[in-house]
C-alpha cells in the first residue's frame, strides 16, 4: 500500500496555506474481479469541525470517471476497468465555498493516491485552506453553506453573530449590523464579492444591503486588517464570497423555499450553476417577504420587510488568464417598528416609560412609515493572469451604485426625508509575486472613489451633505515561513481626499476640503508548538476619516437632537453653540487610529477542538454619540447627543469548544467576554455587547429507510445583562431641569440595561434523495427579553418563538464522460 | 502576441486609475429644499368675539429651528375676566426667505392634527377644568372639524373666569397624528408638532 499525499504545486499551496481543513479518507477498497468492475469508496471530512464534507469532487486521473461526495461525505465511484489508478480529490464545492475563487488553476490541493489499495486505514491528509494574504495569523471564522442555507430569512448581522467575538447591534427586526469585538459600522468592512460594500455605512440605523441567501461562504476576521483592506478596517473584516464558479461543474439546479410561522414570511431561492472546460457561469435570485412581527405579547406593528436579489456570474479561464465578471442586484424595503417614532421630549419620555409599545395594530404584510427602501447594484470585472507558475496578476475593477430613501412620519409622508444616491467605484492591482529572498508575498495598489448625492424633493435639509471621496492606497503584505512558524508583515499607505457641500437650515451652503495621508503596518507571527497546537499572535493599525454623519449631523434625527463634530462648538461662556460650520482643518478633529493586538491558541485533537482568542484594542480619536444637554425646541424639551473624541480601550477574549463525544453526537461550546472603557474621561461606553454563553447539542443519524441523513440540534444560550453599562437618567429627568448636564457631565443612558435572558433554539434537518428540508425554531421558550444592542429596546421586546419550514430540491447532472 | 497582452493589461490598468482621477472639480451642493418640518415662530391671537378690534398677542420663536440655541417664549397671554376669546395662530418657519406658513399645512392635512391644551385649573369659565392633555375628552371649546367629523383647533372659543389669575400657565400642544386621529385619540397620540408652554395672567 503506497500513500502519497501531495498539495499541488508547493508554491502555490504555500499561498493557499492556513486554517485546516483535513480529509479522511476510509474504507477505501477495491474490488477486484470483471475487468470494469472495480470500484472505489471513501468518506471525506473537515478537519476542524470533522463533519463529513459534502459536494466534495473526486476524479480519477487517467479515467473519465469521477463523482462527488454524498451530504454525507460519502463517494463512491464503480464500473472501473483498471486497478491501477490516481484518486484526485479537489475541494471544489467545499474549499472553493470557503476559499473564494482562488482556485485558478483549477487542480487545487489534488491528493494522489497510487495503487494497490487494498485494506487502508483513516488516512489524515492536511490540506489547507485559503486565508487572505496580510490577515493569516489573525483569528477568523467562517459560515459554511450549510449553515447559511439554513437560515435564509436571518440578516448578515443575525447570522453572524452566533459566532464567538460577533454580536450584532440593530434597530429593529430588519435593520442589524454585524459587531465585532464591540466594533460596528465603519470600523468594520464588509467586502462583498471582492468590493468593499459601498453603502450609506453611518448610524446603527443602515445595515448593509446583502441577501446571505446568494452567498457561498462568510468569513470574519477578527483583527485590525487594516494593511490589506484598507481604511475602516479597524475591528474587523466581513469577507461575503460569492459563488466560485467552478469549471467542469456539471449542471446543477436548486430550489429552496422557506416558511416562518413569526411574521408569516416565505422566502424563495432558485440557484443555477455549471461549469465546463473553459466556460461556467452561475444564476442566482431570491425572494423574501415577512410581515409584522411578534414578541410574545404583542404584535411589532411595521416590523415587516421585502427583499429581492439578483446575482449573476461568468467565467472564462484559459490557460494563463481568467477572466470573471459578476453583477449583483439587491433591493430592500425594511420596516421600522413605529412605536419608535417619538419626535418630541414627551413623546419620547412616555414611550420610554410604557411596558408596551405605543402604537399595537392587527397583523399586516404592509409596511408603512418609517421605513427605508433601498437598492444596491454592483458590477464587477476581475482579470487573473497567471504569468508564471508561481506568480499572478490581477486586476479588480468594481462599480456599486446605492440608492437609498428613508421616509419617516411627519406631515409629507409621501416624501423621503433622506434620498441618497452613493456612487462606488474601486480599482484594485494586486500582485502575488514570486518567491523572493524566501518571501511570499502580495503587492497591490487600489484607487476608490466615493460620491454622494442627495436627491432633491425632500422637503427638508439634508442630514448628510454631498461629498467626494478619493482615495489612493499602496500595500504590501509578505510572510517568511520557518520550519515550525511564520512571519507575517504588512505595510499600507493611504492618501485620502474629500470635498464636501452642504445645506444649512437657512439653505446657505457650506464646503470643506480636507485630505489626510496615513501608514499603517502589521505583524503576526504563527507558531506550530506541537503536532495540535497553533498559537497565532498579530498586531495591526488600521484608521478611518471620520464619516459624514459624524462630522456633519445637524438637527432632530429621530427622538434626539445630534450635532456632528464640525458643527458645534463652546463659546467663551461654556455655551453649546451651533451657529456656524467649523472646517475640518481649524477644529480638533483628527482620524480615529486603532491598534489592535490579537491572540489566538487552536488545539485540535481527533475528538476535541478549542480555540481560544484573547485581544485588546486601543482606539484614538474614538468617535462616539453622547447626550451633552436638553434645548428647549418648538416641539418641548429635547435631549441633545454631540459627537465626541476620546481615547478608547478594549479588551476580551472569545472561546469555543468543539467537541465529538460519540460519532453521532458532538457538542459546541462558545463564550465571548468584552471589557470597554473610555481611557481619557475614565468611564464606560456605551452600547457594548454584553458577555455570552451558549453551547449546542448535535445528534446526527445515519441513513434510514430512504432517508440520507438526518440532524438534530438544540442549542442554549445565556447572553448577560451589560455589567458595564453607563448611569441611567430617565429622560423626564432632562427635561424638567432636574438635571443639567455640561461638557464633563458623565455619559448615561436613558433606560437601564436589560437583564439577561436564555433563549433555546431546535432545529431538525432530513436528507432525502435531491431533498432537504428542515424545521428550525427559535426562542422555543418564548421568552420576553430586550437585547442591549437594539435600539428598539427603548420601545419594545424582541421578536418570540419562531419556526422556520426550509425545503430545498437539488438536482446534479451526472458529469458526461469524455 | 504575448507581449501584447501583458502591455494591454498594463495600460488598461492604468487608463482605469487615470480616468477616475484626472479631474478635481468642485463637488455640486444639495438642492435648495423648502423646510416644512420647521417651525420657527408660533404667535397665538386671542380675538374678543364681540370686538374684533380686541386682539390679546403672545409669541414663541426658536430662531434657529433645529439649532441648540433654545426656544424663547416672548411675551405673557394676559387676557381680560369674563370675555370671550376665540383662539387662532400664526405659524411660520422664517429659517427660509420668504417665510413659510405652516398653518395652511396644518389646514390641508387637519384630518392628521389636532390641537390639545392644558391650563390652570379652573383659569375660564369655559371650557371648565384643566385641560384635555390629561384626558381627550375633558371639555374643549372646538370650531372646526376635519372630515371625519373630529375636533381640530385652529379655532377655539374660550370665555375667561370672572376671577383674576396671575402667573398661571398656558399650554398648547400640536399632535400630528396621521392614519391615528380618531375620536378618541389623545395628546400622547402621534409627534409633537409644537409643545408651547405660556405664562396666563386674567386680570
Amino acid at each position: 500500500m503506497i500513500f502519497k499525499g501531495h498539495i499541488g504545486d508547493v508554491s502555490f499551496a504555500k499561498w493557499l496555506i492556513l486554517l485546516i481543513i483535513s480529509m479522511f479518507i476510509s474504507h477505501l477498497g477495491m474490488t477486484q474481479s470483471n475487468d470494469c468492475n472495480y470500484s472505489v469508496s471513501g468518506m471525506v471530512f473537515d478537519q476542524e469541525t470533522k463533519e463529513p464534507l459534502p459536494f466534495v469532487k473526486i476524479k480519477l486521473k487517467n479515467s473519465p470517471k469521477g463523482g462527488y461526495t454524498d451530504s454525507k461525505g460519502k463517494f463512491f465511484i464503480g464500473g472501473l476497468c483498471s486497478e491501477k489508478d490516481s484518486l484526485l480529490v479537489t475541494c471544489d464545492g467545499y474549499c472553493d465555498l470557503l476559499c473564494g475563487g482562488n482556485h485558478e488553476k483549477n487542480e487545487p490541493l489534488p491528493i494522489y493516491l497510487a495503487q494497490e489499495v487494498q485494506d487502508l486505514g483513516p488516512v489524515q491528509v492536511v490540506g489547507e485552506y485559503h486565508k487572505e494574504e496580510g490577515t493569516q495569523s489573525i483569528s477568523q471564522v467562517n459560515i459554511s453553506q450549510k449553515e447559511i442555507k439554513n437560515a435564509p430569512t436571518k440578516s448578515l448581522a443575525d447570522l453572524l453573530s452566533g459566532q464567538e467575538g460577533v454580536s450584532m447591534i440593530s434597530a429593529g427586526a430588519n435593520v442589524q449590523l454585524p459587531v465585532i469585538h464591540g466594533l460596528h459600522g465603519n470600523r468594520i468592512l464588509i467586502l462583498n464579492n471582492g468590493l468593499k460594500h459601498g453603502f450609506q455605512n453611518w448610524g446603527s440605523e443602515h445595515a448593509p444591503e446583502i441577501d446571505i441567501s446568494s452567498a457561498n461562504s462568510i468569513t470574519v476576521i477578527k483583527g485590525a486588517t487594516g494593511v490589506r483592506f484598507g481604511p475602516e478596517a479597524l475591528g474587523g473584516t466581513i469577507i461575503v464570497n460569492p459563488n466560485p464558479l467552478d469549471l467542469n461543474n456539471p449542471l446543477g439546479l436548486e430550489i429552496g423555499t422557506g416558511f416562518q410561522t413569526n411574521g408569516l414570511g416565505m422566502h424563495s431561492t432558485l440557484n443555477l450553476e455549471q461549469g465546463v472546460e473553459k466556460w461556467s457561469y452561475f444564476l442566482n435570485a431570491g425572494f423574501t417577504k415577512i410581515g409584522d412581527r411578534s414578541t410574545p405579547s404583542y404584535i411589532m406593528t411595521n416590523s415587516g420587510k421585502e427583499e429581492k436579489s439578483v446575482n449573476i456570474g461568468v467565467r472564462y479561464h484559459s490557460k494563463k488568464w481568467d477572466f470573471r465578471a459578476y453583477y449583483g442586484y439587491v433591493d430592500q424595503n425594511l420596516a421600522l417598528l413605529r412605536s419608535s417614532v417619538a419626535e418630541s421630549g414627551n413623546a419620547f419620555v412616555y414611550a420610554v416609560n410604557s411596558d408596551r409599545p405605543t402604537f399595537i395594530r392587527p397583523f399586516s404584510y404592509a409596511i408603512n412609515e418609517p421605513n427605508q427602501l433601498t437598492q444596491h447594484q454592483m458590477g464587477k470585472a476581475e482579470v487573473n493572469w497567471h504569468y508564471s507558475d508561481r506568480a499572478k496578476l490581477s486586476f479588480i475593477s468594481g462599480i456599486q451604485l446605492n440608492k437609498r430613501e428613508e421616509y419617516d412620519v411627519r406631515r409629507d409622508v409621501a416624501l423621503p426625508i433622506i434620498d441618497l444616491e452613493l456612487l462606488t467605484t474601486d480599482y484594485q492591482l494586486n500582485w502575488h509575486h514570486p518567491k523572493w529572498f524566501k518571501l511570499d508575498g502580495l503587492i497591490g495598489i487600489q484607487v476608490f472613489r466615493q460620491e454622494n448625492i442627495n436627491n432633491p424633493g425632500t422637503q427638508t435639509t439634508p442630514f448628510i451633505p454631498n461629498y467626494r471621496s478619493m482615495r489612493y492606497s499602496a500595500f504590501i503584505t509578505e510572510t517568511r515561513k520557518f520550519n515550525n512558524s511564520s512571519l507575517e508583515l504588512g505595510a499600507r499607505v493611504d492618501y485620502e481626499s474629500n470635498s464636501v457641500a452642504g445645506r444649512e437650515t437657512s439653505q446657505d451652503i457650506f464646503r470643506d476640503d480636507f485630505e489626510f495621508t496615513n501608514a499603517t503596518a502589521s505583524i503576526g507571527y504563527i507558531q506550530k508548538i506541537s503536532e495540535n497546537t497553533v498559537f497565532r499572535t498579530n498586531l495591526g493599525t488600521a484608521w478611518r476619516t471620520p464619516n459624514m454623519a459624524e462630522l456633519f449631523s445637524f438637527g432632530q434625527h429621530g427622538f434626539k437632537s445630534s450635532f456632528g463634530l464640525l458643527r458645534y462648538y463652546w463659546n467663551s461662556t461654556n455655551g453649546l453653540r451651533t451657529d456656524k460650520v467649523i472646517p475640518l482643518n481649524e477644529s480638533s478633529v483628527s482620524p480615529e487610529r486603532g491598534y489592535k493586538f490579537t491572540n489566538e491558541l487552536k488545539i485540535i485533537k481527533k475528538k476535541h477542538q478549542h480555540t481560544f482568542t484573547a485581544y485588546s484594542h486601543y482606539i484614538e480619536n474614538y468617535i462616539f454619540d453622547r447626550p451633552m444637554a436638553v434645548i428647549g425646541t418648538i416641539r418641548g424639551p429635547m435631549p441633545v447627543f454631540v459627537f465626541d473624541q476620546t481615547n478608547a480601550f478594549f479588551a476580551g477574549a472569545d472561546y469555543s469548544w468543539k467537541a465529538n463525544w460519540t460519532k453521532s453526537i458532538s457538542g459546541v461550546t462558545r463564550l465571548s467576554y468584552l471589557w470597554s472603557w473610555n481611557v481619557t474621561s475614565n468611564e464606560t461606553l456605551i452600547n457594548q455587547p454584553p458577555a455570552s454563553i451558549s453551547q449546542k447539542f448535535i445528534w446526527k443519524q445515519k441513513g434510514f429507510c430512504k432517508v440520507k441523513s438526518s440532524e438534530l440540534s438544540v442549542e442554549g444560550g445565556y447572553t448577560f445583562t451589560q455589567f458595564q453599562a453607563p448611569r441611567t437618567i430617565a429622560p423626564e429627568e432632562l427635561i424638567d431641569g432636574t438635571l443639567e448636564l455640561t461638557s464633563e457631565s458623565e455619559i448615561f443612558d436613558f433606560k437601564d440595561a436589560p437583564d439577561g435572558y436564555f433563549l433555546l433554539n431546535i432545529s431538525w434537518k432530513l436528507d432525502w434523495k435531491h431533498f432537504s428540508t428542515g424545521i428550525s425554531a427559535t426562542n422555543v421558550l418564548n421568552q420576553s427579553y430586550r437585547d442591549y444592542l437594539n435600539e428598539m429596546r427603548y420601545f419594545s421586546d424582541e421578536i418570540g418563538v419562531n419556526v422556520l419550514f426550509t425545503f430545498n430540491y437539488r438536482f446534479k447532472a451526472k458529469k458526461k464522460s469524455k | 502576441m504575448k507581449q501584447f497582452r501583458n502591455y494591454g493589461l498594463i495600460a488598461m490598468t492604468i487608463a482605469g486609475i487615470t480616468i477616475t482621477s484626472c479631474k478635481k472639480e468642485e463637488v455640486a451642493p444639495p438642492a435648495e429644499e423648502n423646510e416644512l418640518e420647521v417651525i420657527t415662530d408660533v404667535k397665538l391671537v386671542f380675538t374678543n368675539a364681540a370686538d374684533p378690534s380686541d386682539v390679546v398677542e403672545a409669541n414663541a420663536q426658536d430662531p434657529d429651528g433645529g439649532g441648540a440655541q433654545s426656544l424663547t417664549i416672548l411675551n405673557d397671554i394676559n387676557l381680560d375676566t369674563s370675555k370671550t376669546y376665540i383662539l387662532t395662530y400664526e405659524i411660520a418657519n422664517n429659517l427660509d426667505t420668504p417665510g413659510e406658513d405652516i398653518g395652511a399645512e396644518i389646514l390641508a392635512e387637519d384630518d392628521e392634527h389636532q390641537f390639545f391644551f392644558s391650563f390652570s385649573n379652573d383659569a375660564f369659565a369655559n371650557p371648565t377644568g384643566d385641560g384635555n392633555v390629561d384626558a381627550a375628552s375633558d371639555p374643549l371649546g372646538y370650531n372646526d372639524q376635519d372630515d371625519n367629523g373630529f375636533p381640530v383647533g385652529l379655532s377655539t372659543t374660550w370665555v375667561t373666569s370672572g376671577t383674576q389669575l396671575s402667573s398661571g400657565t398656558f399650554n398648547i400642544r400640536l399632535q400630528h397624528q396621521p392614519g391615528i386621529k380618531t375620536a378618541t385619540s389623545g395628546a400622547n397620540d402621534g409627534d409633537t408638532d409644537f409643545d408651547l408652554t405660556f405664562v396666563l395672567n386674567i386680570q
